[in-house]
């Protein structure tokens, strides 16, 4: 009895060695991933007066391409400074949004982070989550200057005459274009170098390659679990069918900057969801969308298990590394059938605002690495490894940075298709505090565009005019509240009659109002 | 002599009760055991009660100084709050469904595993137990995999087996969501419930099974008419552990569906965080006021629903057990 005991104990422990023993090969294996990016990165010294003693830096964002940088750029940077480590933390949108707010809520946050999507540069202050980077960042003046105009705006990255957010790319990019397989999409008959899809020839290449696929692959698919995409995807659509509406925060988002007034009863926001709809209705969509987020949907291309998807430049360096076999290519979202598309607009120049925790110690570190970010140097770095996927914003990166065909089409592209728009905000700093009010009324817009996908929501036209009374009537009374409290605001702050969606809104416009 | 004894001791002045300070003092050193759990009960169980329940009085993100005091407003609008009741009813399905199948189903394989004749009792009772101490989320984010209809071994089984002609979405499909949800709650914490059946079996003393075999009767009859009624006290416990277990769900459901696909699978847990903490498509600041009157409002209704199930409990004990 006792032998077949001791026979079990050396048996058990033997598989905790195999469990121990593969953990722990696991875990090299993974550093070992890591570290495998580090490469010498010349780094200028920037004057920052920084810490001798060890320090660990805390940085999150949402990864992507930020992420491939950053992997070469840390290790460097701590080669450099062999007393400062960087724990990087890249992590999907959802995350951010719970993982910021409540590093906050108990004082444990990154040192740097990107705000999540709900939140504003505006609340994020006003709520005492960031600091200034003024008195953080060496010879900030001068390096301010650098930057082309509309990247610092109050309102979105200044606050009182501080400047509080650091944009390090161009804002010129959209999240909708499409990304698809060659091999499938010439097989199904469509060749998108001699122009764009329609509307109507999108849907019917989708239908076309699920039904060459025979249930091996499909022709669109979305990361649905991921509520933005959904909106995203709508807005985009209906604005290059011709609404202008805006494209940014909850403060201009779905706003018809011509009129001031919502846009989501207009019949290109409900042509967007019909046509999705008929995708769904066509089979053409991958199955299990819905339970699945966005990066989950991308990694699904390389795969070859869809030929389209609507998402960011960020994905042509990532596959053109990680997938050098899979050949796709890059084009417009499908543009309306019967007329030239509108331009996209955004509403300021920068992307990627990173801010600096206001509790954060390491002032100094940050304020040398965002110094380098900002430099010749660091945006060539930036733009030498990233490509389209996050174009730099330094005119100079741009020419100066080897980038593959495919990033160069997808900077052209955008070049051609977004314009900068008015913003609110700019015109009337005021309206601040409407930011702070403003909340999202439930269910959202991408939450009632996915309802309508999964067929819970029935009535595409009688949901859209109920988001339309809900945003206008949240709005009004956002308005309404400030105004109360002595706010010099008003919806007409929202309305730019002078704007031509076809070109740059600039400063000489907002003096004309 | 006796008598005289018994006579002294009837008039004898009674011994007077010792106050509560001397209780205390004489047993100081169970006090003083107590001390660190009394502590820890009060930092980490009665303060974030009643925190809540003051926070639930208040405009306040949660992130900020500027608390704003809007007293009963945030239950005014929690009550007003369609999504808030959907909530509400779906928790309250979870429960109903999940707790009786977790009861039945492990009560079945306690019943099977308290057999001394099975053999490889031991190793079945270790499986089924595994799933138990796996981590929640790691468990969550796995059937998604699982459950995925794309290429998903269920769906790939479902479909090869001609069972299904399609693959279906579980996580995705608003009629599917919560129930595949409850269907993994279920198979994740049915261990822990049989253990507690098991623990009630070891109670049956082995001479009524004996005594029922002599007297000729089946396994049904011994279960229905000796089982059941000694294990009815430990059943009571037994359901309202399982039922509090059953709206503890949070982890689960944010990391298989967050609640969605548009709200199907939303139970409290999951609605008190995203109002407390903000959502990745909103722009709105987080409104910890408000999830905390949900959150309170939620409570409240679960204690009630305790205390009737307590009363049903004590009424079940005074009935005699059947002979």
């Amino acid at each position: 009895m006792s032998e077949k005991n001791s026979k079990t104990s050396v048996t058990r422990r033997q598989v905790l060695k195999l469990i121990g023993a593969t953990s722990a090969a696991a875990t090299l294996a993974s550093y070992g991933g890591s570290h495998a990016y580090a490469q010498d990165m010349p780094i200028p010294n920037s004057g920052a007066i920084l810490p001798t003693e060890k320090v660990n830096l805390r940085w999150v964002d949402s990864g992507d391409q930020k992420a491939v940088f950053y992997r070469e750029f840390f290790p460097a940077y701590t080669k450099a400074h062999p007393n400062i480590n960087i724990a990087y933390d890249p992590l999907p949108w959802n995350e951010i949004a719970q993982v910021v707010p409540l590093g906050i809520r108990n004082g444990t946050a990154h040192d740097v982070f990107q705000l999540p999507t709900s939140i504003s540069g505006a609340q994020a202050v006003s709520e005492g989550w960031v600091q200034p980077l003024d008195d953080i960042i060496p010879n900030f003046a001068e390096w301010k200057a650098k930057f082309p105009a509309g990247v610092f705006l109050p309102g979105i990255t200044d606050f009182d005459g501080k400047t509080y957010g650091f944009p390090f790319t161009s804002a010129k990019r959209y999240s909708t274009h499409l990304l698809y397989n060659v091999a499938y999409m010439e097989q199904a008959g469509f060749d998108l170098e001699s122009g764009p899809l329609t509307w109507s020839s999108f849907r019917e290449a989708a239908r076309i390659i699920t039904e060459q696929g025979k249930g091996a692959y499909y022709g669109f698919i979305i990361g649905g679990n991921q509520l933005n995409r959904w909106s995203d995807v709508v807005r985009n659509l209906a604005v290059m069918a011709g609404v202008p509406a805006g494209t940014g925060s909850l403060m201009t988002a779905d706003i018809n900057l011509s009129t001031g007034e919502y846009a989501f009863n207009t019949q290109q926001y409900i042509d967007a969801v019909n046509l999705l709809l008929a995708l769904r209705d066509d089979g053409s969509v991958f199955p299990g969308v819905l339970s699945m987020n966005a990066p989950q949907a991308r990694a699904f291309m390389p795969q070859g298990a869809a030929g389209m998807i609507f998402q960011g430049p960020w994905n042509i360096p990532q596959w053109e590394t990680e997938n050098p076999d899979y050949n796709f290519g890059v084009a417009s979202q499908p543009v309306p059938d019967d007329k030239d598309p509108l331009p996209l607009n955004i509403s300021e120049g920068g992307a990627n605002s990173m801010w600096l925790y206001s509790e954060s110690k390491l002032g100094a570190v940050v304020g040398d690495i965002f110094h380098y970010l900002g430099t010749a140097e660091g945006q060539t770095a930036w733009a030498n490894i990233v490509g389209a996927a996050d174009a730099p914003i330094l005119p100079e990166a741009i020419a100066n940075a080897n980038m593959s065909p495919r990033a160069k089409k997808a900077l052209e592209l955008f070049n051609e298709q977004m314009r900068v728009g008015p913003n609110p905000l700019v015109r009337n700093p005021a309206l601040i505090d409407v930011s702070l009010e403003l909340r999202t009324p439930e269910p959202s817009f991408a939450q009632v565009v996915q309802g309508l996908y999964t067929g819970q929501l029935k009535d595409v036209e009688a949901e859209m005019n109920g988001l339309q009374e809900r945003y206008t009537a949240e709005r009004e009374r956002a308005v309404q509240v400030v105004q109360d409290r002595g706010g010099d605001v008003s919806l007409d702050d929202w309305k730019f009659d002078n704007w031509d969606p076809q070109v740059d809104y600039g400063a000489a416009d907002y003096e004309s109002l | 002599m006796a008598t005289q004894d018994l006579n002294r001791l009837a008039s004898a002045p009674s011994r007077p009760e010792p106050g509560l300070w001397q209780q205390i003092v004489k047993a100081r050193w169970c006090y003083l055991f107590m001390l660190p759990s009394l502590l820890l009960t009060g930092l980490f169980t009665f303060y974030p009660i009643f925190a809540s329940w003051y926070f639930s009085f208040l405009d306040w993100s949660g992130f900020t100084d500027t608390k704003l005091l809007v007293g009963f407003a945030n239950y005014r609008e929690v009550m007003g709050d369609a999504l808030f009741w959907g909530a509400f009813r779906r928790s309250f399905i979870f429960m109903l469904v999940s707790v009786p199948l977790q009861l039945v189903f492990s009560l079945i394989v306690a019943v099977v595993l308290n057999d001394k004749s099975f053999g490889l009792a031991p190793l079945f009772r270790t499986l089924f137990f595994i799933p138990v101490v796996t981590t929640t989320a790691i468990v969550g984010i796995v059937m998604t995999f699982i459950f995925s209809p794309f290429n998903g071994p269920v769906n790939r089984i479902l479909v090869n087996s001609g069972i299904l002609n399609q693959p279906i979405d579980f996580l995705g499909n608003p009629q599917t969501a919560l129930g595949t949800v409850i269907g993994v709650f279920v198979w994740k914490w049915f261990g822990i419930t049989m253990i507690y059946w098991l623990a009630a079996l070891q109670t049956v003393p082995s001479d009524l099974y004996e005594a029922a075999k002599l007297d000729g009767a089946g396994r049904w009859h011994i279960f229905r008419y000796i089982i059941v009624p000694l294990l009815t006290p430990f059943a009571i416990v037994i359901t309202l552990i399982t039922a509090v277990g059953s709206l503890n769900v949070f982890a689960l459901v944010q990391t298989m569906t967050a609640g969605g696909p548009y709200y199907s699978s939303e139970v409290m847990e999951v609605y008190i965080y995203r109002t407390a903490f903000g959502t990745s498509s909103g722009g709105s600041v987080p409104r910890l006021g408000y999830a905390s009157a949900a959150g309170v409002f939620f409570g409240l209704a679960v204690m009630v629903i305790t205390i009737f199930q307590g009363l049903a409990a004590r009424s079940m004990r005074r009935k005699p057990v059947a002979p």
